[in-house]
């Protein structure tokens, strides 16, 4: 059984090394009827989870590794980059972490919490490491990873490890059940800002948009093919109040043009909030421009 | 078929076990599954299929139907304000060996913005002719609306065709509306 020239029994004897060396990484942060998700301590007395599956509410129980019953708090939840943060009243120490780059095909463990300080595993492959993208929640994620492993709910938000023990990020669920992680640097670019603030600041206008595409008629004078047709206004919101209507084609915002949310989406940062935006805009079949103030986009 | 038809009995009676830790609920739920036509027995009795409200109870290997849980595994999960129809055809089809799911109960999860290709947008004319498609109306009616001639009415609705990969106007309405779900960005 102790082989140690087999390499199966070698693998296998490394991966249970591995298990039990992440106990204490993980909290059970526990929910009604006996539920609960998964959180990866990341500095001492501040646990990471997935903003997506923790109820709206403040104070949470937690069983830390071994055991022993914590009381926590929220210090801030983001849902466009689904990362919330929760502080433990008593201090709680958190391992060492060393950040990990995904490579696709590259072995990944998912690490759950059992619920009673103790971890559950999974093993499976980095199924797909693509680059950044922006979550439909205007969220920017700094790598796509795609695992091939499955997980339990209550697994969700626990930390992956790569081959080295380094960490590629927290799983989480994307649509149809599949399995993704938010990667590590996304986590240390949020958590500073979620422990100043609470929340991530953004811009907002108060406008659902949809792209279209621009009427043969108009592309030579909008200088582009497409745009973003605004499908509903906020009432008194920013846009409401710069006059700008359903059925008008945003162009460009600043200067930067709309033909993808992706690139406006810089334009409305937290260091936006109080700027003047510049517009242009089609309405009637003729361009125009207007002003409007960006406002602070409020919790949804 | 002939065969799987005759040996159907109409509406059978399977012994439900109804587990929910909250007693009102468990009450009500049993209420539910009495008025389908089954008969209600005790947790630990024999049972054809197990109706638990939000989680399994440690240990249980029989058929099983869960409302609101988290559980991947069990073979039926519902949401927990399925009514009571759904949970008798959750029943029904775990009893058979069947695995029951709420279509998009998956879908959700965190996922990326999506963004249409150039060159499949519409304009703001084939969105007017999409939004009297999705109304039903005739091409004519159309032309009227939005006081066009019919023949441009048809290039309209080939284009939006095209762009949206649709054969019939009742797919190019659904799809249409899938690509407004998915892609409406609020700012």
């Amino acid at each position: 059984m102790s082989d140690q020239t087999d390499p199966l029994g070698q693998f296998s004897n490394a991966l249970a090394a591995r298990a039990d060396a992440a106990k204490g990484t993980v909290v059970a942060i526990r929910l009604a009827h006996e539920r609960h998700v998964t959180g990866m301590l990341w500095q001492s007395g501040i646990v990471v989870t997935s903003e997506q599956a923790l109820p709206r509410k403040d104070e949470f129980e937690l069983v830390a590794p071994g055991g022993s019953i914590l009381k926590a708090n929220i210090a801030g939840r983001d849902s466009s980059t689904n990362v919330a943060i929760l502080k433990t009243a008593e201090q709680i120490a958190a391992p060492a972490i060393a950040a990990g780059e995904a490579r696709t095909g590259a072995m990944a463990l998912a690490i759950g919490a059992d619920g009673a300080g103790g971890v559950s595993a999974r093993l499976g492959l980095v199924n797909l490491a693509g680059p950044e993208w922006h979550s439909s929640r205007g969220g920017l994620i700094d790598r796509r990873i795609v695992l091939d492993v499955r997980l339990a709910h209550r697994e969700e938000g626990g930390p992956v490890f790569d081959a080295d023990g380094a960490l590629l990020g927290t799983s989480t669920f994307g649509p149809r059940g599949q399995v993704i992680v938010i990667p590590t640097a996304t986590i240390a670019r949020v958590v500073p800002l979620l422990l100043k603030d609470g929340r991530i600041a953004r811009g907002w206008l108060g406008v659902a948009l949809q792209a279209v595409a621009v009427p043969d008629a108009l592309r030579e004078s909008a200088g582009q093919s497409s745009g973003l047709m605004v499908m509903s206004v906020v009432e008194n919101g920013p846009a409401a109040q710069a006059g700008i209507l359903a059925g008008d084609i945003i162009l460009s915002v600043d200067g930067t043009a709309a033909h993808r949310f992706r690139k406006m989406a810089r334009h409305f940062g937290a260091d936006s909030i109080g700027r003047k935006a510049e517009l242009r805009l089609i309405r009637s079949g003729a361009v125009m421009t207007v002003q409007a103030t960006i406002a602070e986009r409020q919790a949804a | 078929m002939t065969q799987a038809a005759i040996r159907l009995t109409p509406r059978e009676r399977l012994r439900v076990a109804v587990h929910a830790v909250d007693a009102p609920r468990r009450a009500a739920l049993g209420r539910v599954v009495a008025e389908a036509g089954h008969i209600v027995v005790g947790t630990p009795d024999a049972a054809d299929v197990v109706l638990a409200d939000r989680e399994c109870p440690p240990g249980e290997t029989r058929a099983l139907v869960l409302l609101g849980g988290a559980d991947d595994e069990a073979p039926g999960v519902l949401p927990r304000e399925a009514n009571a129809s759904q949970i008798d055809a959750a029943i029904r089809a775990v009893a058979a060996g069947l695995i029951v799911r709420l279509p998009g109960l998956k879908e959700a999860g965190f996922g990326a913005l999506r963004e249409t290709d150039a060159h499949a947008l519409l304009t703001p004319r084939e969105l007017e002719v999409l939004a009297a498609l999705a109304e039903g109306m005739t091409n004519k009616a159309i032309a009227r609306r939005l006081d066009i001639s019919l023949h441009t009415v048809k290039f309209h609705v080939e284009s939006v065709f095209r762009k949206l990969g649709a054969r019939t106007r009742t797919e190019a309405v659904a799809k249409a509306s899938e690509r407004r779900r998915h892609e409406t960005i609020t700012l």
